[in-house]
This record gives structure tokens, sequence and C-alpha cells, in this order.
């Protein structure tokens, strides 16, 4: 499924639900195409981060490196 | 000297005179401080204007050396602090109505060594609301305005810090920088700001946007004045877990060895690519006057780059709303617009698409260390675009095409901050419109000084960081 259109009102209400955010409907509705777009981007990101060659990387959490 | 030229002068050149007696804190200090009281109205660079405060302490300043104690290079001199840095005793904002009565019983570990290095405070600077955004658009205390061109933005978060060095309402200031934010303002404004590698300078009591991306660092009119405050505010600092315990380098020694026998890398479809033509053919000549200088050019292959915004875009929604949680829902109605909704939306985001974005970090850094084998620093330009308009949410780019403004800023000064490299700024020209360019010099971690004398050996060969807007 396309998450663009995956992601409606609803499923940001059930992610609000989810952080105990409360947020008026008409604040849910204008997040979601907003955040069909960003989802896109990290799922596309995770795709690639996904990939065998990159299976022994970890995350860096913290600089300088120790 | 005229009130105006005392404004004007540069960090090194009012050290000398004050030094030398030439010159009192107290004149110097009034002078900016006039300059400030006529301009600020237009222009909003300052939150906070110490009068008081900066005033006694150029006094103290003016005591101090005509006994015989002189400081060093900024004894006397006038810096603003960007409002999310603490300063005792005088309010601290971070841009915010939440942080509006917020006044810090201590200051911030790099205000401490301004103070102790005898720089007076003269005021607080204006900035995205809590840092989170790039244009400076302050619903609380005003939209910041760009010096070259009152109906452009100054850009951000560091605007208000930006402006006032470039409009001579200060001689230096401090700005932070997490994806950005110290040189975006300084390549809109035409001045100089650097982002340290992280650790090199402490973070300890400055309010967070981004706690893995998250620095402090000066923004000045030369590169010259940069290492003057960069020397103090650098090095070790216990009350920070991110401070690296690196030794600080002597920078002014190396800033005058020159660029010959550098090895500048541009990154294949990358450096020079998505930019406006002006940003564009302006680069190329700066280049051009690199290589005059003995400076050689390699292009170098990174083929994970343009995952960048993505992993800049997840990593900066998630940490702030961390950080936010609780405010976010005890007082939604007292951020901004467009940074409640940024928060909003940082709480949506998946573990794994965090986790998968720090591990993307992680590979661009790789790729990074890997290519600094064969170069010494990587150039870009800073912005792909001169100033846009005040309240522009978009950007052409390539054609007539809008582009998202949040995404395109990002395009260049987030790689440096993911992967946790230093970054200068610096002036290499201007745009039809008479808008300043900027170029982003990247270097290896803790090679500050490499940035520093490559940034150093073009500013000998060029008069762009001489130009002053016409106010």
């Amino acid at each position: 499924m396309n998450p663009q259109e995956s992601i409606t009102a609803d499923s940001i209400e059930r992610l609000c639900a989810l952080a105990r955010l409360p947020l008026p409907a008409e604040r849910r509705r204008a997040l979601a195409p907003m955040f069909a777009q960003l989802v896109a981007a990290a799922n596309e990101l995770s795709r690639a981060m996904s990939d065998g060659r990159y299976r022994h990387i970890v995350p860096i959490l913290r600089f300088p490196e120790r | 000297m005229t009130a105006g030229d005392l404004s004007g002068l540069t960090i090194k050149d009012a050290a000398q005179r004050i030094e030398r007696r030439a010159l009192s804190p107290v004149e110097l200090t009034d002078a900016v401080l006039e300059r400030i009281g006529r301009m600020n109205k237009s222009l909003n660079a300052f939150i906070t204007v110490c009068v008081p405060q900066a005033r006694e302490v150029a006094q103290a300043a003016e005591k101090m050396i005509g006994a015989g104690y002189h400081l060093g290079p900024l004894h006397g001199i006038p810096i603003a602090i960007k409002d999310n840095i603490y300063t005792r005793g005088i309010r601290t904002t971070a841009g915010s109505k939440i942080l509006s009565d917020f006044t810090p019983e201590d200051d911030a570990t790099v205000t401490a060594r301004l103070k102790r290095a005898g720089a007076v405070i003269i005021g607080k600077t204006n900035l995205h609301e809590f840092a989170w955004g790039g244009t400076t658009d302050n619903p609380h205390y005003g939209t910041c305005r760009n010096p070259w061109n009152p109906e452009r933005f100054p850009a951000g978060s560091s605007g208000g810090s930006g402006v006032a060095v470039a409009a001579r309402l200060c001689l230096g200031a401090l700005g932070t920088d997490t994806g950005g934010s110290i040189r975006l303002p300084s390549s809109v404004n035409g001045i100089v700001g650097i982002r340290p590698t992280i650790g090199r300078v402490s973070n300890h009591n400055v309010v967070p946007l981004a706690w893995t991306m998250d620095t402090v660092s000066p923004m000045t009119r030369t590169v010259e004045d940069c290492v003057l405050m960069f020397e103090i505010i650098a090095g070790y600092d216990a009350l920070d877990d991110h401070s690296a315990q690196v030794p600080v380098a002597d920078y002014r020694a190396q800033l005058t060895r020159g660029a010959r026998g550098l090895r500048i890398g541009l990154i294949r479809d990358y450096s020079l690519s998505h930019v406006q033509p002006a940003v564009g053919d302006t680069i190329r000549a700066a280049l051009k006057t690199l290589e005059s200088l003995g400076v050689e050019i390699h292009e170098v292959s990174m083929p994970s780059i343009h995952g960048n915004i993505s992993a800049q875009l997840t990593i900066e929604s998630c940490e702030p709303s961390t950080y936010h949680q609780e405010w976010l829902r005890t007082r939604p109605a007292d951020y901004g617009e467009d940074v409640r909704t940024l928060l909003e939306l940082g709480e949506m985001y998946l573990a794994t698409h965090y986790l998968q974005a720090q591990r993307y970090r992680s590979v661009l850094r790789k790729e990074f260390l890997e290519g600094f084998k064969g170069v010494d620093v990587f150039v870009t330009p800073t912005l792909p675009f001169t100033a846009t308009p005040c309240g522009a949410t978009t950007v052409a780019i390539e054609g007539h095409r809008e582009e998202d403004m949040l995404s395109a800023i990002m395009q260049f000064t987030g790689v440096p901050s993911l992967a946790g490299l230093p970054a200068l700024s610096l002036p290499v020209g201007f745009d039809g419109d008479g808008l300043p360019v900027g170029m982003q010099v990247i270097g290896r971690p803790f090679d500050e000084a490499t940035l520093f004398r490559l940034g150093h050996a073009y500013q000998q060969a060029t008069d762009w960081h001489t130009r002053a807007p016409q106010l």
C-alpha cells in the first residue's frame, strides 16, 4: 500500500492515542498529508538501510564516538 | 573615528586598539548600543539589549586595562549571544513564549568563558522559536530581517546573530547549529560562521533542539575574528556529557600557513548540483580563486549522500519532540503554528525510522572518513539559493518549480551535521540582486584548524568579507 494513501486523519488519531497526545480533529486532518510525505521518505530510507551490505552498521547515538 | 566607524571595526582591529589604549571599551560599547538603538526596530536582531550590564562591564574593562591588566583579544569587545544560550541574570527566552520569563541562575559554559576573556555581552539575539526552523520569522518577538534587503529573510535559526554581525550591531556573536543554524544565516547575511565538531565546544546550559546534533559556535565578519572567539570557547567541559577530551589546536598559529597544497573534494552529482545558477557560478569562481592559491580540486564519489534530507528530518523531528513532550501537552497554544506542527509530527514516527536514520549517519560518516584519505576538505554551497522573501514557505531552485523551504534549506548543511563533522561557511560573492552567497567547507573530525586556514587564505585574496550592507 502506498503510505501516502494510507495516512489519514484516522491514522493520525490512532498514533495520537498511542502517544497520549490529544489533538483536535482539524489539526489531525492538517497533519495527515504532511506526515504522509515525511513517512514516505523515512520508509524509503529504512528500505535502503535494510540492504544486506549495511547489516553490520550500528547507529551512532553519541558523538564523538567512544 | 565616528561612532559608525567604531562599530565597523573587526574584533582583531578593535582588540589591537584597546590593548594599546587607543580605543576605550566604553566608547566602543556606546557606539554599538547607539547603532542597535537606531536599527533594531527595523531589523529585529535582538530580543534583549543589555544596556546597563554592557556599560558596567565596559567600564570595568576600561579600568582594568588602564591598570595594566589586558585579558586578551576579547577584552572590552561587544559580543551578542543567541537567546537560547544561558546568561546568568539575563532573560533567556529561546525565542519562545514558554520561556519568556526564564532568567537563568547560571551561565552556559560558553557564556562564562567569554566573560572570563573580558567580552562585553551586548544583548541576546532573536532566533527561530526554540531554534526549530530556518527563517527566524518569530511569532513572539517579531520577524528578523536581512540587512542586505529587509524584505528578505535572514535564515535561521541563529538569524538574529547573523543580522547583528552583518549590520555591525556587535563585533561577533554566538549561534547554535543543529542542522545548519549557524551556517545558513552566515551565508545569507554575508558573514563567517563555523559549526564545530560535536564535542569540541560545550553545550552545557544551552536549550537543546536535537541532542545528537546540537553545537554552539561563533559568527563573525572574518575568519580571523572567528578564530579569536573560537579559541576561547573550545575545549573540554566536564559539565557536558558530549564534551570531548581532544587537545585544542593553536588555531592562530596555523592561520597563516596559506592554502597551497590543500586538496578540496567535490562530491560527484551533489556539490554543484541542484543550485540556483547564480549560486553555482559564484562557487565555481571561488574554487578558481582557491586554485590560483595552490589548492588542488578532486571529484569524489559518495554513494549514500542523497539520503541526508530524510535522515535529518527524522532525527530533527523525533529529538525535539522528546524534549518538548510535556509542554506540547500542557501548553500547546503557546507555540507558534509552524513549530507546534513540527513537534506534533515528531511524535508520529516509529522507533525504527529514528534508528535507521541514526544508522544512516554511521554510513555517511564512514564514507566521509574514507573520502578524507584523498582530500583535506569538501566544498559545497552553504545554501542552494540566496535569501528568499520574508514569510516564504517555498523556494524555486531550478526553473520555476517551487520546493518546500525546510527540505531545500537542509540540502547541504545537514550533511556535516549528520556526519558529526566541522563545517565553515564564508562569504564568496553576491547574486544579481546583491544578495550574499556562502560557501561551505567541511573538514575532518576536530580539524577546524584546516577550515580556518583555507578560509583565511581565501579572505586574504578577496574582499567579499569587507562589504557591508547599506543601512
